[in-house]
């Protein structure tokens, strides 16, 4: 039986790319061939310009640098307790067994479960195999995971966290490659959605672009995002007037505010306060927040949250947080972003490319050292 | 949803102490069971392993005894046969059934009680090992003594999956049940020869997706273990030998005494 025909794509190193279509599009089955685990009968896969081979010392090269994360984590867990089954691919690479126990700590604390090594798989929740799943790849130090359906059968808030953490690779410089049919995720996430359907490709491209374009989501029997779907009848009764659809809710409310108003708010904006967690302890953020009238509190990536946990501190947000905590800002609250390492410069970063493309003002503190917090005043 | 061995062995108190020691304690114990010649030995294991697992190892009392009936009730009914079976000494029971004669002689009944005591402290040996030590402990344990690798890969892989296919096993005689799989005796014989027909499809299935999975993960023929558990101290070194020497001393010292 044919599962695709006619799929040619090439897809860029350090994105997230979203393959989204109905179920038997020929999602999983392409994604299967990108670790060459199928072979296609006709055509080939190129990694890095080079077409695979599939001799088996070129295939475990491939699947070392190919991570993939099944749908059903208990297909992939396979091992009885945690440590083993994250230590399995570092092993059979032959890593010394020094190697092999840092490797597998790093991967364990960086899906935030360390402490569960001699837990086994059948006394683990859906979000926590799921994790496990992701250890068991990350401690192989791939270049691009391949993540089929990473959210499916996963509660509401363990699906954010999985995609909170897939984020921060992407910001540690891996591709990282899912297959959806849940299309508010995919319009959310993605740099970069591709809308297969029957073994083809429908479209590729921005999320604007491919759900730009009602009639082939309806096609492929998906349906629009909400954030689409409300921006498309506010332009019909004439509210709105129709360009790009906005790609999430911050730009949806502006894009109203600007048009009833003729310009987005000038009244006071809300301070942003940045904490990096490698740098601020909890008693630090428990002062900052009891002293400087925050209103909201969010968390990114699995250390802050862990340390929000530890610190005893209720969280607003878990997921956009970013976005959130602008749309507060706008709405005169103060909020506070915990969060580490290389993400903290892409939150002041993406605050800063809000403020110039919409006019806002809004003041960032940066919380990093620990006398106290480095006031930036106005800083744009 | 299940209530498992493996949970409560998880929980134990004594799980962290060396699953060494565990194993020279439970298997000391059982051994000495079985040579014991008379049932005050075994009877004595019994009631202190019971205590040991549900004192010190925290087992809750409830579950350790159901788990007890299990075997005690197989014990029971065979020894009644070989109380039966073996004639000898003198007669302490008979009865006329359909005109053939049964009765207990004493070699008979001295059989049976050997056989309840035995079976007894062997099971609560047993129940000592498998309450307290996991399974990966064992596995481990087993390594370091030499068995072959490819055994003990296999029956972890087969640890592993147990549970998976219990729990599929669970949901498939749940929708059974739901569509009356249960009604009569007929629909659930038929229903139980369905569930295990579509377990060993499924468990085919699982093994054509664990190689996937292993291959997709580099497999080159190696399964790591835990490392070995924690070391054993000296105070429980000392104490669990102390033990087995007190259980052997009463062994030789009760081997002339006739209960009955």
């Amino acid at each position: 039986m044919e599962a695709m025909r006619g799929v040619s794509i090439s897809l860029e190193e350090g994105r997230k790319i979203a393959l989204v279509g109905p179920n038997g599009a020929g999602k999983s089955t392409l994604m299967l061939m990108f670790n060459g685990i199928l072979r296609p009968t006709s055509g080939e896969v190129l990694f890095h310009g080079q077409s695979l081979r599939y001799d088996p010392a070129s295939l475990r090269e491939l699947r070392r640098k190919v991570g993939m994360v099944f749908q059903n984590s208990d297909d992939q867990i396979f091992a009885p307790t945690v440590y083993q089954d994250v230590a399995f691919g570092p092993v059979n690479l032959g890593f010394p067994e020094e190697k092999v126990k840092r490797y597998v700590g790093y991967a364990l604390a960086y899906v935030g479960l360390c402490g569960y090594e001699r837990r086994p798989p059948h006394h683990l929740s859906g979000g926590e195999k799921k994790r496990v799943a992701i250890a068991g790849i990350l401690a192989m130090e791939p270049e691009v995971i391949v993540l089929d359906e990473p959210t499916s059968n996963l509660d509401p808030a363990s699906s954010e966290e999985i995609m909170d953490m897939l984020d921060e690779l992407k910001c540690g410089g891996k591709t990282i490659i899912i297959s959806t049919h849940d299309v508010e995720l995919a319009y959310r996430w993605a740099d970069e959605v591709i809308l297969m359907e029957g073994g083809r490709i429908l479209k590729r491209g921005t999320g604007q672009e491919v759900f730009g374009d009602p009639g082939l989501i309806n096609k492929a029997r998906l349906k629009l995002p909400i954030v689409v779907d409300i921006y498309r009848e506010l332009v019909s009764r004439g509210l709105l007037s129709d360009s790009n659809p906005p790609r999430n809710v911050l730009e949806l409310t502006d894009l109203v505010e600007s048009r009833n108003r003729g310009t987005i708010s000038r009244g006071t904006t809300g301070k942003i306060h940045i904490a990096d967690v490698d740098k601020v302890g909890p008693d630090e953020i428990n002062s900052i927040l009891e002293g400087a009238h925050i209103s909201y509190a969010g968390a990114m990536g699995t250390n802050a949250k862990a340390l929000a946990e530890r610190a005893g501190i209720i969280l607003d947000f878990t997921y956009g947080v970013i976005d959130k905590c602008i749309l507060k800002s706008l709405s005169g609250k103060d909020s506070l972003i915990m969060t580490s390492g290389g993400m903290v410069d892409r939150s002041v970063k993406r605050i800063q490319t809000y403020c110039e493309e919409s006019g806002a003002k809004i003041e960032v503190v940066k919380l990093s050292s620990l006398e106290g917090p480095d006031v930036n005043p106005d800083r744009r | 949803m299940h209530d498992l061995l493996d949970d409560y062995t998880h929980s134990n108190a004594l799980i962290n102490t060396s699953p060494r020691l565990k194993l020279l304690l439970g298997l000391g114990a059982m051994l000495i069971c079985i040579s014991s010649a008379t049932p005050i030995a075994p009877l004595f294991i019994a009631i202190t392993m019971s205590l040991i697992t549900v004192g010190i190892a925290k087992i809750p009392g409830r579950f350790y005894c159901t788990l007890l009936l299990i075997p005690l009730s197989f014990a029971l009914l065979s020894s009644g046969v070989v109380a039966f079976m073996h004639g000898g000494g003198s007669q302490l029971f008979a009865m006329n059934l359909f005109g053939f004669m049964f009765e207990i002689r004493d070699d008979g009944a001295n059989l049976a009680l050997l056989l309840i005591a035995r079976t007894f402290g062997g099971m609560c040996s047993l129940f000592f090992i498998s309450l307290t030590t996991p399974m990966m402990e064992i596995f481990s344990v087993l390594k370091s003594l030499g068995l072959p690798d490819f055994l003990v890969d296999l029956s972890m892989l087969m640890y592993r999956y147990i549970f998976v296919f219990i729990d599929q096993a669970h949901l498939i005689h749940n929708a059974q049940v739901m569509r009356l799989g249960d009604a009569g005796i007929k629909n659930t014989l038929n229903s139980h020869a369905m569930l295990s027909g579509v377990l060993f499809l499924r468990a085919w299935e699982q093994g054509e997706r664990l190689i996937v999975a292993m291959d997709a993960r580099c497999y080159d023929g190696k399964l790591v273990l835990m490392e070995q558990g924690a070391k054993a101290k000296p105070r429980a070194i000392f104490a669990v030998v102390g033990y087995l020497v007190v259980v052997e001393a009463i062994v030789f010292l009760t081997k002339d005494i006739q209960l009955l």
